[in-house]
């Protein structure tokens, strides 16, 4: 929620670009006439020795719903923070770091950094991630060692997931005659625990709280080497999922929820620079490998105890841009991709019949090659307009599909004003066109997909866009920007499915600094989705439409006062509103009235910065969180036959939070 | 008389002394950005550095903060050996003294918002030592086309640059990138606004070999890399998660819950319309177990893949 000035938007438009690129790097330097040795630096500070500061400090959060700790990033109650910046730097070339963001919090992290510069470096770090859900999801299904056993009154659960990260690096750089080489490692293992929402059939479906307790264990590992106008660089990276939940039964029907299976993949890359003149040309080339040969849930008609998935994958990329003359630009890429299944096929009986194989199918390979072409051109007109354009083109082939080709054809362009000194103007344009080969209901599936569907992925689409940015520094003290967008898709050969959609924005933001002290900001949005499907109940053509109306707005203001009691005090605000909205409608024989599905937040901080010495300092902040969200869909557990769910899972509440640190700078 | 005249000829000398000290005390001020980079390109190729280095800038400089904070970052150790402060010193960057020091005041190469060279210039400075894995991507990247300089993001002359806290690289991208901001604010979004997670998760600003400046080479090997659990590959495949996550979520939010582009069971119905089943009109929510609780996820709630000998209709 901190939105400061943003130096960015200022020096974009602050600045009247030159017409002409100069090459100033160190290495293109006429040191003919340089005699290093007399060098001096006599006059440089010695800022060896440590330096950092550290923040001890206590937060208290009020709050009924476990959901407000994303915003207020502590649960209710009292919690200790520390936050910490600490830097070492020795006379020979020693340092060390550490650093610590919220510890203490439910999203935190720290970091440790040893080593001496130029030669060698060892870190270790540590990360938690929480995402909270609910903590009033109601359930009679618990879990316990593999099975969920079933209470005979529903009961209160907690929805809310929970990553802790630690991980170690180790690297290296060693400067060779002409070349410098560079090698790391390194290994990190996450831990992933908690509870999210699932469903399984029963047969009768029944939502329920789905135990989550897996590890992730990486390793990255690469060697690089560069020269003057060179580098090239090969990296290995492995990543090994293990579940430690294997399979889901209940105490009458056993193993009927397969869990995430273990599985692990590597890549192997190779990339290379190469700089000539005023042409940079870029490759890369990677093959992967992603295996799954966990234990199978064993059942009647399963033939396989453990199956043999593996999916190889290849892809590269060659990249290249020439600045021809002070003017023009060329650019271009061609990329691939590719995915091949090489898993094995077998036949499995299922407890559903799909008309076709009945009550056996055997399970479908699925393959993906992707070929994606570039080029680009910039011209700039003169110290003022610049103009850009390019062409796109992706080629995808894929596997068992009802469209085993899609091509999208792209074309784009730029052009950048700089007509007045204080003021920028961006405009960008942009249309595509997709096809591909006869769209068929695939032999899997033909005797029941409705022939006239056209999948949103793969059916032909045209898409306008159009974007327009305006930055504008009316004086000294204040930038404006607005952004507009427009997009619209048209999916022209649909009669089913999605057949329309449109995406339309505008972002207003004004950034001020009043004086020296006081400084402030504000800014508005909305944005609008707009989709149009048609749907059919049988066999045949459209008797039903939905139109889908997203609507999101976006409004906030800040201010901060720095010159308060000697310059020893300051003070901030900071708010944020926002709204999402989804209204549907659909018309089949009669248009029904729309759902409720919007939610709301409005989110306040106040921050109070007192100096008590030029090494002791004190905040007091306070920080507001109002939301609230509603969703027809969610219902109580059985409030419709058939279905047993988890509750009514929406919010509606006020979170407070006080926050008291103390800070002592080092140096 | 004579008087009178000697006085004016003297004031009108003073005068003009006045005015052409106070064009030649910064003459740069008033050079067309072209000029002014010709005139550098020129000093640059001339190569007349200093005699002393740092101690000759510093003679002028040394009062001013911003500039001294260099010697707090890592661009000002005099004990890395790559550090412009063990090689060409402060005109590593800032190019050959020339006679900046002496009366015509020479312009030097400046970075700040008021610096009229454009990007790629200002750029080249840094990418002649910072030629590294990292930045292999930059010169195909949007933000070179785009013509964005290294210090629009960056500071040197700090102990710390801020972007290198993660706390601050979440404010620096919507800075330039609104309607991330907007995302981040909608009903279900990666938690950015609060800077838990950061856009460089995932993006690398620099430019990468993969697509969108992601990290990893595709758009699924990215959300794989914190969503192992879905990278299978699965006995059943859902055919659309294999090939791209994007098709139904956008990553960096939604109005819907689950980062979703629609809601089921509208959603669904956008590639599902086969039987008289998926295709049931769902006029209002909460009504059945089509619309209500998790919509068509009631049953098929292994939307990403399944490895249940008997998921192959992603329920189990």
């Amino acid at each position: 929620m901190r939105y400061k000035l943003n130096l960015i938007t200022l020096a974009l438009v602050s600045v009247s670009g030159s017409a002409m690129a100069a090459d100033f790097s160190v290495n293109k330097a006429n040191t003919s006439g340089v005699n290093a040795d007399k060098f001096q630096c006599k006059r440089c500070p010695d800022t060896t020795g440590y330096r950092g500061s550290v923040e001890l400090g206590a937060a208290y959060s009020d709050s009924d719903d476990i959901h407000s700790a994303n915003a207020l990033n502590s649960e209710d109650g009292t919690h200790g923070v520390l936050n910490a910046d600490v830097r070492y730097r020795g006379k020979t070339g020693y340092r060390a770091k550490a650093q610590a963001t919220n510890l203490g919090l439910t999203n935190s992290r720290a970091y440790l950094e040893a080593g001496k510069v130029g030669s060698y470096q060892a870190e270790l770090d540590y990360r938690q991630l929480s995402q909270y859900q609910h903590d009033n999801v109601k359930s009679n299904l618990w879990y316990a060692d593999g099975t969920l056993t079933r209470s005979a009154q529903v009961q209160t659960q907690e929805l809310s997931l929970k990553r802790k990260q630690i991980g170690m690096d180790l690297s290296a750089g060693y400067q060779w005659g002409e070349q410098d080489y560079q090698v790391f490692a390194r290994y990190s293992q996450e831990e992933k625990t908690g509870y999210q929402s699932a469903s399984m059939v029963t047969p009768r479906p029944i939502n329920f709280g789905k135990p989550v307790d897996a590890t992730t264990d990486k390793l990255t590992s690469g060697l690089s080497i560069s020269g003057q106008n060179w580098l090239t660089s090969l990296n290995y990276q492995y990543s090994e999922y293990d579940n430690q939940i294997d399979s889901l039964s209940l105490p009458y029907l056993a193993d009927i929820y397969a869990p995430a299976p273990d599985n692990s993949a590597y890549q192997l890359s190779l990339s290379g620079q190469y700089l000539f003149n005023r042409t940079a040309i870029s490759t890369q080339l990677a093959t992967g490998r992603m295996i799954q040969d966990a234990a199978v849930i064993q059942t009647t008609g399963n033939p396989i105890q453990n199956w043999d998935g593996q999916v190889d994958t290849t892809d590269g990329k060659l990249a290249i841009t020439s600045v021809l003359d002070n003017r023009l630009r060329l650019g271009g890429s061609v990329s691939y991709s590719k995915r091949d299944n090489k898993s094995s096929v077998w036949e499995f009986a299922q407890l559903e019949s799909d008309g076709i194989s009945g009550a056996f199918k055997q399970n479908v390979l699925l393959d993906t090659e992707n070929l994606n072409y570039k080029v680009n051109v910039s011209y700039r007109i003169n110290s003022d307009y610049r103009l850009q354009a390019g062409f796109d083109r992706e080629e995808l082939e894929r596997s068992h599909s009802a469209r085993e080709q899609t091509d999208e054809s792209t074309v784009w362009t730029k052009l950048d004003i700089r007509s007045f000194a204080s003021s920028k103007l961006k405009l960008k344009a942009s249309f595509s066109q997709r096809d591909g080969s006869q769209y068929q209901a695939s032999g899997l599936t033909s005797s029941i997909e409705n022939p006239l569907l056209r999948k949103f992925y793969l059916a032909d689409r045209d898409r306008s866009a159009f974007e327009a940015k305006f930055n504008h520094a009316p004086a000294d003290w204040i930038n404006v920007s607005l952004i507009g967008r427009y997009a619209e898709d048209d999916y022209s050969d649909t009669a089913l499915d999605l057949t329309s959609s449109k995406d339309y924005s505008y972002n207003l933001n004004a950034d001020m600094q009043f004086d020296k002290r006081l400084s402030g900001y504000a800014f508005a949005g909305q944005q609008w989705i707009e989709s149009q499907q048609n749907g059919s109940q049988s066999i045949s053509a459209s008797d039903w439409s939905a139109q889908v109306d997203d609507e999101f707005i976006k409004l906030g203001a800040g201010m901060n006062y720095t010159g308060l009691m000697q310059d020893k005090l300051n003070l901030g605000l900071d708010y944020l509103f926002a709204n999402s909205s989804s209204d549907k409608q659909v018309v089949y024989v009669s248009t029904e009235p729309q759902s409720d599905y919007y939610s709301y937040s409005h989110s306040a901080e106040l921050y109070a910065n007192y100096k008590v010495s030029e090494q002791l300092g004190v905040r007091l902040g306070y920080q507001f969180e109002r939301y609230y969200d509603t969703d027809n869909a969610q219902v109580d557990v059985n409030a419709i036959d058939g279905l047993t769910t988890l509750g009514k899972l929406n919010h509606n509440y006020n979170a407070h939070q006080v926050m008291l640190s103390f800070s002592y700078q080092l140096r | 008389m004579m008087q009178l005249r000697i006085y004016c000829l003297l004031c009108a000398i003073a005068a003009l002394m006045l005015t052409s000290f106070s064009i030649q005390a910064v003459p740069w001020d008033q050079l067309p950005a072209e000029q002014l980079t010709k005139k550098l390109e020129t000093k640059f190729s001339e190569g007349k550095y200093s005699k002393k280095g740092a101690d000759t800038c510093l003679m002028c400089h040394k009062k001013n903060n911003t500039v001294m904070a260099l010697f707090d970052g890592v661009h000002g150790q005099v004990t890395h050996p790559d550090s412009p402060m063990t090689g060409l010193q402060c005109e590593a960057c800032h190019g050959p003294l020339g006679k900046h020091n002496k009366g015509g005041k020479e312009p030097m190469i400046a970075f700040g918002k008021d610096s009229k060279l454009d990007a790629t210039s200002k750029n080249s400075t840094c990418l002649g030592c910072h030629n590294d894995p990292q930045q292999m991507a930059w010169y195909s990247s949007s933000h070179n086309l785009d013509e964005v300089a290294c210090v629009d993001c960056h500071q040197i002359h700090t102990a710390k640059d801020p972007i290198l806290d993660p706390q601050n690289i979440n404010d620096t991208c919507i800075g330039c990138h609104p309607q991330k901001k907007a995302d981040m604010n909608k009903r279900s979004s990666h938690p950015l606004k609060w800077d838990h997670m950061t856009c460089i998760d995932c993006h690398n600003p620099h430019g990468s070999m993969g697509e969108s400046a992601l990290n990893q080479i595709t758009i699924n090997d990215t959300c794989y890399s914190c969503h192992a659990e879905k990278r299978g590959p699965f006995l059943w495949e859902h055919a659309p998660v294999t090939e791209n996550c994007a098709s139904c979520h956008n990553p960096h939010g939604s109005v819907n819950e689950s980062l979703l582009s629609s809601r089921a069971p509208q959603l669904c119905q956008q590639c599902h319309m086969d039987d008289g089943h998926a295709g049931r009109a769902a006029p209002l929510d909460g009504q059945d177990a089509f619309g209500g609780g998790k919509s068509c996820l009631n049953c098929h709630s292994q939307i990403h893949g399944s490895n249940h000998p008997a998921g192959s209709k992603l329920q189990r």
